[in-house]
């Protein structure tokens, strides 16, 4: 059964790996919002007589690298982890687990793209502005993938303070996207209107998706955990027959 | 001139061996350069066209007779009068530098464009073979049009702007292949060098110019027009022959992006790009323009400057900015009552303009706002104490083309 | 403008110099801010480079700055033999 409190559930699990997937994993996204942040600075092009363009460039620069590398972590720490079978695959093709397979997909989908963000980056001088510029756009996908991925699959969302920081990081990358939009109204009034919807749109339905999904009742069932692979099915089925 | 008429006064084309340098030898050995105002040697560009890419590929021979600078009529006069050298020089070229078609870009002017269409009529007529040559209407584009990397961007099927170099078009140009462009005068030069030889080129003209040049005399002169003189002309003949009317006071040489040279100090300059170097002037299109004494040099450079000012491809920061700030200040500077501080920003912007952008467009401006300042001194400093003299009020003597477009 | 040290020769075959792409700069500063020995803002914003060869002490921060170019406008090229500013005469349009 899995309709244990969220505190029965964080107090009878024990495997290490599980908590350490579960840490990186939000520090990833933390690290991937303040990433995200520093991109978005950048492009309405803050800056200020103690804050230098070059530091917004060179954190955005940082920030990503370090929440690649806390993602990857959290992918191999989540493969080791024997609890649940995920295999290393999983973590780059999209929806061939068995583990909430869609939710975990995503996070694979946000991963692929991280790597392309990252590589392609570091081959901007090579590859051309344009190309370069056309694969970035896609961070605007990545980050919300991420976002769903982790709120989907985290069996942490009910969590108070869980879902508070993951409350943050939505309205900092909301804010500084509203701000960016604000600023290209004047020359594309057409692209900045689309973007507003969209945010909005975002904003919504992720909202209304997050009260009927993660947050109501049965919500690891639905999301396709399979009772053995139910830490709290296990646990509390242990510890019942103890 | 039809061409019969053509044929029986040139004589004909000479056959080139495919593959045969021998054009471009002989085009490097008469020193021919440029004459749609870079005045660039014409046969160093043919070779850099004929070898680029090892020789491989496809190429593209560009002809242009966009003739975009307002002063200057003398493609347009050219195409109406001799079209069939043009279109000779064109074949030579394609044949020479390994092109497989042309391109003939006109501007509006209407006879010329007549005379084009007949001449490819008599030549189809006459089964003359060559390359396909396409005729392309570039008078729309405005006063960049004519630039090198901005017609081969019209071509390409974009917008006529420059675009930033490198690659340079005999190394990409039109369909990213290796492209000659060069101006019909030059290609009608070329047409004779082929005739008859590079020692007949440099039989007329200067040594360090050789051979002769179509200018453009408008202004204060009772015969204005297209005249054709040996390079190294004195530029006080040269006027003399157009029959230099009423006390002048200035010449603009060049073109709207030249210099203005006091008279009658300039007569004594030769007509060459090395002469008017030395008089801190440029032969460029070949213009000259006469101010008569009855007109406001400050008040001419000023309604250009607006004009360039309005031409400008708005791609690059300096020129975006200081452009429209150039064309105020000289506004003001004509108009109004100048002081120190804006004369001073003037100054500033024709330095803060020129060599930072993709073309030379502003470079031209600066250097026709500072050769004002400088020749019509006097009239500056009497803007500066009296405000604007009387004469900016007498009608234009430079042709400013409506606006439109841009 | 050569500001080299005594010690340190100066690279007679490739001299490199900044150049900026004007059609692509969109006026971000990051030059400006990472290279100020070399690159000055003019009144709206955009990139001055000071003609001449890039001295070799400054050559990591001139790649540093070329690489952090937010539009790749900045460029490092080799040195044409003998062209100390554009060619003028080299100017004009039609052909």
């Amino acid at each position: 059964m899995t309709s244990a409190h969220p505190v029965a559930i964080v107090v009878t699990s024990s495997t290490p790996l599980w908590y350490t997937t579960r840490a990186t994993g939000l520090v990833a996204l933390v690290l991937l919002t303040a990433a995200m942040a520093a991109g978005l600075l950048s492009s309405v092009r803050f800056e200020h007589r103690s804050w230098p363009r070059f530091v917004t460039l060179g954190l955005h620069r940082n920030l990503s690298l370090l929440a690649l590398a806390f993602t990857v972590l959290h992918i191999l720490t989540t493969v080791l982890d024997t609890f649940v079978s995920i295999p290393l695959q999983d973590a780059v093709v999209p929806f061939i687990g068995t583990y909430r397979p869609f939710w975990l997909g995503l996070g694979a989908i946000a991963f692929d793209l991280m790597l392309a963000l990252i590589v392609t980056s570091l081959m901007r001088a090579r590859m051309g502005l344009r190309s370069w510029r056309l694969v970035h756009w896609t961070a605007y996908a990545c980050w919300p993938i991420a976002v769903v991925h982790g709120l989907g699959t985290g069996t942490d969302t009910p969590v108070r303070w869980v879902l508070a920081l993951t409350a943050a990081c939505v309205l900092v990358v909301v804010v500084l996207t509203l701000w960016r939009l604000a600023l290209s109204w004047p020359q594309r009034p057409g692209w900045a209107t689309t973007g507003l919807v969209l945010v909005v749109l975002a904003v919504v339905a992720g909202g209304a998706w997050l009260r009927a999904g993660p947050l109501a009742p049965n919500w690891s069932a639905r999301a396709g955990t399979h009772s053995s692979q139910s830490r709290a099915a296990s646990s509390t089925s242990a510890g019942a027959s103890k | 001139m039809n061409l019969a008429a053509h044929r029986k006064h040139y004589g004909p084309v000479p056959l080139l061996a495919a593959g045969s340098d021998a054009l471009i030898t002989e085009v490097e050995r008469a020193g021919l350069t440029g004459r749609g105002g870079a005045t660039f040697s014409t046969g160093r560009k043919l070779r850099a066209v004929a070898t680029a890419n090892a020789g491989r590929g496809a190429r593209v021979v560009v002809a242009n007779g966009s003739e975009s600078e307002p002063a200057s009529s003398k493609d347009a006069v050219l195409l109406a009068r001799s079209p069939h050298l043009v279109l000779d020089g064109i074949q030579l070229c394609a044949a020479a530098v390994g092109a497989s078609r042309g391109y003939l870009c006109l501007g509006s002017r209407s006879p010329a464009a007549r005379s084009v269409r007949e001449a490819f009529a008599e030549r189809d007529r006459a089964g003359l073979g060559g390359v396909p040559i396409e005729v392309v209407d570039a008078a729309a584009d405005g006063y960049l049009a004519g630039q090198e990397t901005a017609l081969v961007s019209l071509l390409n099927g974009g917008r006529a702007v420059p675009a930033f170099v490198p690659p340079r078009p005999s190394d990409r140009g039109v369909r990213r292949q290796p492209t000659l462009v060069l101006n019909v005068e030059t290609l009608a030069q070329v047409a004779l060098i082929a005739r008859y030889g590079a020692t007949w080129f440099r039989s007329v003209g200067a040594d360090d110019a050789p051979g002769s040049a179509l200018v453009t005399v408008t202004g204060g002169v009772s015969r204005p027009g297209v005249r054709e003189i040996p390079l190294g002309t004195p530029l006080g003949e040269v006027l003399r022959r157009s029959g230099l009317a009423a006390p002048a006071q200035a010449v603009l040489t060049g073109g709207y992006f030249g210099t203005w040279l006091p008279l009658p100090d300039a007569f004594r300059v030769p007509m060459s790009a090395p002469g008017l170097r030395a008089a801190g002037a440029t032969f460029g299109a070949g213009v000259l323009a006469v101010l008569p004494a009855s007109s406001c040099g400050l008040a001419e450079t000023a309604r250009v400057a607006g004009y360039l000012a309005s031409q400008i491809a708005d791609q690059c920061g300096p020129c975006r900015n200081g452009m429209p700030a150039l064309a105020e200040a000289m506004n003001w500077i004509a108009f109004g009552r100048p002081d120190a501080d804006i004369i001073g920003w003037a100054r500033q912007l024709t330095g803060l303009i020129t060599g930072r952008g993709a073309c030379h467009l502003p470079d031209g401006a600066a250097v026709l706002a500072r050769s004002a300042l400088a020749v019509f001194s006097a009239d500056l400093r009497a803007h500066a104490t009296a405000g604007p003299c009387g004469r900016a009020q007498v009608a234009a003597t430079l042709p400013i083309p409506p606006r439109s477009h841009r | 403008m050569s500001e080299l040290p005594a010690h340190q020769p100066a690279d007679p075959v490739h001299e490199l110099e900044l150049r900026v792409n004007p059609i692509a700069c969109d006026a971000h500063g990051v030059c400006i801010e990472l290279l100020p020995e070399l690159i000055t803002a003019d009144p709206w914003g955009y990139p001055v480079i000071r003609p001449g060869p890039v001295p070799l002490r400054l050559l990591a921060l001139a790649r540093r700055a070329v690489a952090d170019c937010p539009t790749l406008a900045l460029l490092l090229a080799e040195r044409q033999e003998g062209r100390q500013q554009p060619d003028r005469s080299r100017a004009r349009r039609q052909g």
